[in-house]
């Protein structure tokens, strides 16, 4: 082998085949195409993230405190310092009565004043500055977006009524420079200046005020920790362009991970392609191979030659795949920059391409080893012999080794991508796992297909017979097709299941509204409303009050090292309750509930899984600031907290104290197994009180639902996509046992078969196996949906047996359909020319 | 070994060739002894399915023997593992099957160049022009095979089992696809580059005036030789 060019021979000897590899080409390009472009544009939109950082933020700073204004002090002092914009942000209700109908919807007020925004610039429709809108303060100016347009059914120029004063709607925003997104922010936007605010009169004592400033420092030395000396002692949080925890990016991290798994899956699944494309082509090439061989070719050369073809092959696919997946970005930018980002420009970024061509290649090869190494199996003496075309796939004890070195190299690529050990290990168990389920469930039927026997002679033996035949792909198209159909059951399953929980929540045990930003003065008269009521309105009432989690047992929150999924409580405002009274409903999990007429030291009770996440238990201590001030609690007791029934709940809910006479706010949900009732008195509690604001479950369900809903579309249609990714497999299968096929059919028709009754032969033999594949799919759906609703989601298991039939038959109708296009103009062919041509 | 094996290039001791199928075991040959001269040109013959083809193709190294003992220049050639029979078929055989056996996705000239290519010795394409030219092909160089008659193809295989030197030639009816003036043209031709390239000449056929023409002649019956002139 010292001068053997293998590249040379193998190109010679891949002229005029570049057709048998249709297949192989496509299923590289999809997989490889989706994890390229997802991961380019994930890339790309990081990078502007980070670009955009300080615009995203406001400022290079941004204070906030809830519920007091900023001291003079540092307000003072900043000023001095920097550039400095003042925002304001609280919740209402806007109501219109446009046309006569009272439309209520819950918004959120931003306020601002002439300084802002800092960095960016707001863009308004139609076309005006903020100076000839909401800085235009003898009118009331306001700015809103489209969702409060929609919602309320508001044009420019209409007027309505916010607190204390009439405003006027001056434009539509189109874009708000530090505005995170708008899907990643709740509620409906209303801006205004804060002066206008100010006449509204809203703003009261207690109620949940967000107020924030943006600051770009006019000196390099003031920093982060600078800064949070200069608020120390305050309630003030202090975030800089880098601290800031990046919600958005989050986002994107975990939607591209969540996309590129579908591609790799979709490239695995692909590789059952790609491994019957080489199949079929080694097979037409089993002659060449047994001539090389007879003219001295050793077995690793030829074993070479093969190899190098795929792999020019791939290249020669994943080229323009790689093309396409980074021209994505570009592709997208108007949109991009339209929606999200104005000085989008996207950019190549190298690591996507570099992880879309290592997986690629490691699959790639992973799924053509096997049929490439069963050339070590065919003999040069074939060529004077008719040997069955029959390739054993015994591969060698170095290939065997080879394989498992791909497979860890693709597990090590798994990890890389999915940046998390644990999430990778169990991605692989469960693909693991679900193909060895598939191919047991698989081969045990096959078994059974072999051992029963139909009447011989019957059309139902003759079907039999040719899906169990050595020669025939049966079974890889019953595996191909069910990985996809799996995939879409299990999905479907799980969707409908957590369907059907919500709504039984909703409809069963949820309250149907809450009230919030209840004055303490109010409760009482809305007590009374409530039990005035003639129908049965149960009204649960809680006051609360919004302060930070400040220090666990002497230790810092930030030095806290607490439990990744109970992170959150840590990190922002929580609401706080307090009651002596034990609140109804509520189940201790450890410990009592203190006296009623309790009136000791502060005592705290805390929802169990929190607390079991945090590490802490009864008798720890919790230092928490509440309106600037410090308190420290002991946890008494623990709390099964049930989210799911959205009744008002709160982690920390605390006893009586001098807390109470602080200036804080009620929440209140309503239930009543009357909807027209309780409709009724919300709509009263909220016309006497301009200040409390409504939630209804059901519009917010609505809401939810209208997201999920979304993200179900889009899973879907990828499992769609993995389940037609089967038809390429099928057509593989269709092109390489064409010849047989046809010669079947000539010896069919010589014995006298009708071109009906041989198409029908071939529509039942089709449909028995995509029959046998919609079987294993519906078991292995429904095992691993079960599997995930019961450990994963908690949520009960339940089947919509209407949709499932549907997608049962998808299937079989696919494959017989499909089958039956690319082979009528088979059936209609000349016998005797079939046979003439087949013995040449 | 006995000393005559330097002028043997062959030898065969008590070699058995047997398959196996699904059922049986069926033996093709059942004892061959045969000597064969260095240079000399030898004839196979005998009815069809006597194992005419089986015997070549187990001094090709093609086939593996069930039983017995085949020396190359001494050299044991039974006990050879796959890739060491490659070896040997690349360097010191040349073979020209009935049904000539080329790449479709060659031209004349590669598929020519093809056994030195394999084993690593082609350096220019001057070997393989010279050897076309002394078949006769020195206008279809770059022709594909499917663009060449029977007979073209059949000299492009003889030239293509020529490239390397071999020493031994083993043609199994290289005629039997072509017609009588074809195959005439093809039988002078090959002896004529056994005598130039001086090599021996293993030569399977049914025609007895064509088998004349070799020093020897071999009749092989039900897997046994039963007449050796
Ligand atoms: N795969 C096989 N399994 C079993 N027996 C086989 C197989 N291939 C060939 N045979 C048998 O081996 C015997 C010898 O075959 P071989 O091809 O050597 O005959 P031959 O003399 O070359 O015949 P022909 O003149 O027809 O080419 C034949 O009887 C044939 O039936
Ligand atoms: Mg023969």
């Amino acid at each position: 082998m010292n001068n053997f060019k293998f590249w040379k021979l193998s190109i010679k000897e891949l002229r005029g085949s570049f057709n048998e590899f249709k297949i192989v080409i496509t299923s590289i390009f999809l997989g490889i195409f989706i994890i390229s472009a997802v991961g380019s544009l994930s890339e790309n939109l990081k990078f502007e993230i980070n670009n955009q950082r300080s615009q995203l933020l406001g400022g290079s700073f941004e204070l906030s405190t809830t519920y007091q204004k900023f001291p003079q002090k540092i307000k003072k002092w900043l000023e001095v310092n920097g550039k400095v914009a003042e925002v304001i942000e609280l919740r209402t209700m806007l109501s219109s009565n446009k046309n006569l109908i009272n439309k209520r919807r819950l918004v959120e007020l931003k306020a601002v004043d002439e300084n802002w925004p800092l960095i960016g610039s707001v863009s308004i429709t139609p076309n005006q500055t903020l100076n000839q809108t909401i800085n235009n303060t003898n009118v009331n100016g306001v700015l809103i977006d489209k969702n409060v347009k929609n919602q309320l059914s508001l044009d420019l120029g209409d007027t309505l009524d916010l607190g204390d004063s009439r405003i006027v709607i001056k434009g539509i925003i189109k874009k708000e420079p530090d505005r995170m997104f708008s899907f990643a922010t709740f509620g409906s936007r209303v801006l205004l200046s804060i002066k206008t605010l100010q006449k509204t009169n809203l703003i009261v004592p207690g109620s949940l005020v967000k107020y924030k400033i943006k600051f770009i420092p006019n000196k390099n030395n003031i920093n982060l920790s600078y800064l949070n000396k200069l608020v120390e002692g305050t309630n003030i949080t202090v975030r800089g362009v880098n601290s800031s925890t990046n919600n958005f990016n989050n986002f994107i991290e975990r939607t591209s991970l969540f996309i590129s798994m579908v591609g790799l899956i979709t490239l695995l699944i692909s590789g059952i392609g790609i491994s019957n494309g080489v199949k079929g082509y080694i097979i037409k090439k089993i002659k060449n191979i047994a001539i090389l061989k007879s003219l001295g070719a050793k077995n690793m050369q030829v074993f070479l030659i093969y190899l190098f073809q795929v792999m020019v092959i791939f290249l020669l696919s994943i080229i323009p795949a790689l093309l396409a997946g980074i021209s994505i970005p570009f592709i997208l930018s108007p949109i991009i920059s339209s929606e999200l980002f104005d000085t989008f420009q996207a950019t190549i970024f190298l690591k996507p391409i570099i992880i879309s061509f290592s997986f690629g290649l490691i699959v790639c090869l992973l799924f053509t080893i096997i049929p490439i190494s069963s050339t070590y199996e065919i003999k040069p003496i074939q060529l004077i012999r008719h040997a069955a075309h029959n390739i054993h796939n015994e591969s060698s004890k170095k290939i065997k080794i080879f394989i498992f070195f791909l497979i860890c190299f693709l597990s090590y690529l798994i990890v890389i991508m999915t940046n998390d050990i644990k999430l990778s290990a169990y991605i692989f168990t469960s693909i693991f796992v679900s193909f060895m389920i598939l191919s047991t469930l698989t081969n045990i039927y096959f078994y059974i297909l072999k051992k029963i026997n139909f009447k011989i002679g019957s059309l139902s033996e003759f079907v039999r017979k040719s899906i169990i035949s050595k020669n025939s792909f049966s079974k890889t198209i019953v595996v191909s097709f069910s990985i996809g159909l799996s995939l879409l059951i299990s999905l479907n399953i799980i969707e409908e299941s957590l369907d059907n929980k919500i709504s039984k929540t909703i409809n069963q045990e949820a309250p149907n509204h809450f009230l919030i930003d209840i004055q303490p003065n109010q409760i009482d008269t809305i007590n009374k409303l409530a039990s005035s009521s003639k129908d049965i309105l149960f009204l649960n009432s809680q006051p609360m009050l919004r302060g930070r989690i400040t220090e666990i047992n002497d230790i810092k929150v930030e030095n806290l090292k607490v439990n990744k999924d109970v992170e959150w409580v840590l990190k922002r405002d929580r609401a706080f309750s307090w009651t002596n009274e034990r609140p109804k409903n509520s189940k201790l999990i450890s410990g009592e509930w203190w006296k009623k007429d309790y009136n000791g030291p502060l005592l705290v009770s805390m929802g169990d899984k929190i607390a079991k996440g945090m590490n802490v238990k009864i008798g720890d201590n919790i230092r928490f600031n509440i309106l600037g001030r410090n308190f420290e609690a002991t946890i008494y007791n623990t709390r099964e907290i049930i989210w799911e029934n959205m009744n008002i709940n709160f982690i920390f809910v605390l006893s009586e104290s001098s807390l109470t006479n602080a200036p804080h706010t009620w929440i209140a949900s309503t239930t009543s197994e009357n909807k027209e009732i309780n409709n009724n008195f919300v709509e009263k509690v909220v016309t006497t009180f301009s200040n409390i604001s409504s939630i209804s479950i059901e519009e917010s369900y609505k809401a939810i639902k209208s997201i999920l809903n979304l993200l179900i579309i889009i899973i879907n249609s990828i499992a769609l996509i993995t389940l037609l990714s089967g038809v390429i497999v099928l057509t593989g299968i269709l092109d390489v046992s064409k010849k047989d096929k046809l010669y079947e059919i000539a010896i069919f028709k010589i014995l006298g078969a009708s071109p009906k009754k041989i198409s029908l032969l071939w529509l039942y033999e089709y449909l028995i196996i995509g029959l046998m594949a919609s079987l294993i799919s519906l078991l292995i759906g429904c095992l691993v949906s079960f599997i995930l609703l019961y450990f994963v989601f908690n949520v009960d298991f339940y089947v919509n047996y209407l949709t499932l039939i549907i997608l049962s038959f998808i299937v079989p109708i696919v494959i017989t359909v499909f089958s039956f296009f690319k082979m009528i103009k088979l059936v209609l062919s000349k016998p005797l020319q079939v046979l003439r041509a087949h013995n040449h | 070994m006995n000393n005559n094996s330097k002028k043997h290039i062959i030898e065969l001791e008590n070699v058995h060739v047997s398959l196996k199928n699904n059922v049986e075991t069926v033996n093709i040959l059942k004892g061959i002894n045969l000597k064969i001269l260095k240079d000399n040109s030898i004839s196979v013959i005998g009815e069809s399915g006597a194992g005419k083809s089986t015997l070549a193709m187990t001094i090709a190294g093609l086939e593996l023997i069930s039983k017995g003992k085949i020396f190359f220049k001494g050299v044991a050639i039974h006990d050879l593992e796959e890739d060491e029979l490659a070896n040997y078929r690349s360097k010191n055989v040349g073979i020209i099957f009935q049904s000539f056996n080329l790449l479709p996705s060659m031209t004349a000239l590669e598929n020519v160049n093809l056994p030195n290519q394999i084993s690593g010795v082609l350096i220019d394409d001057k070997k393989g022009i010279e050897l076309l030219k002394s078949v006769g092909l020195k206008k279809r160089l770059n022709h594909y095979p499917h663009q060449l008659s029977g007979g073209e193809q059949q000299r492009v295989a003889i030239a293509r089992s020529l490239i390397s030197s071999p020493e031994i030639i083993i043609a199994d009816e290289p005629t039997g696809n072509l017609d009588k003036r074809n195959s005439e043209e093809v039988m002078k031709l090959i002896f004529k580059l056994q005598s130039d390239f001086a090599s021996t000449l293993i030569l399977v056929t049914h025609d007895e005036t064509i088998a004349k023409q070799c020093n020897k002649i071999i009749k092989l019956d039900n897997g046994l030789i039963v007449k050796d002139e």
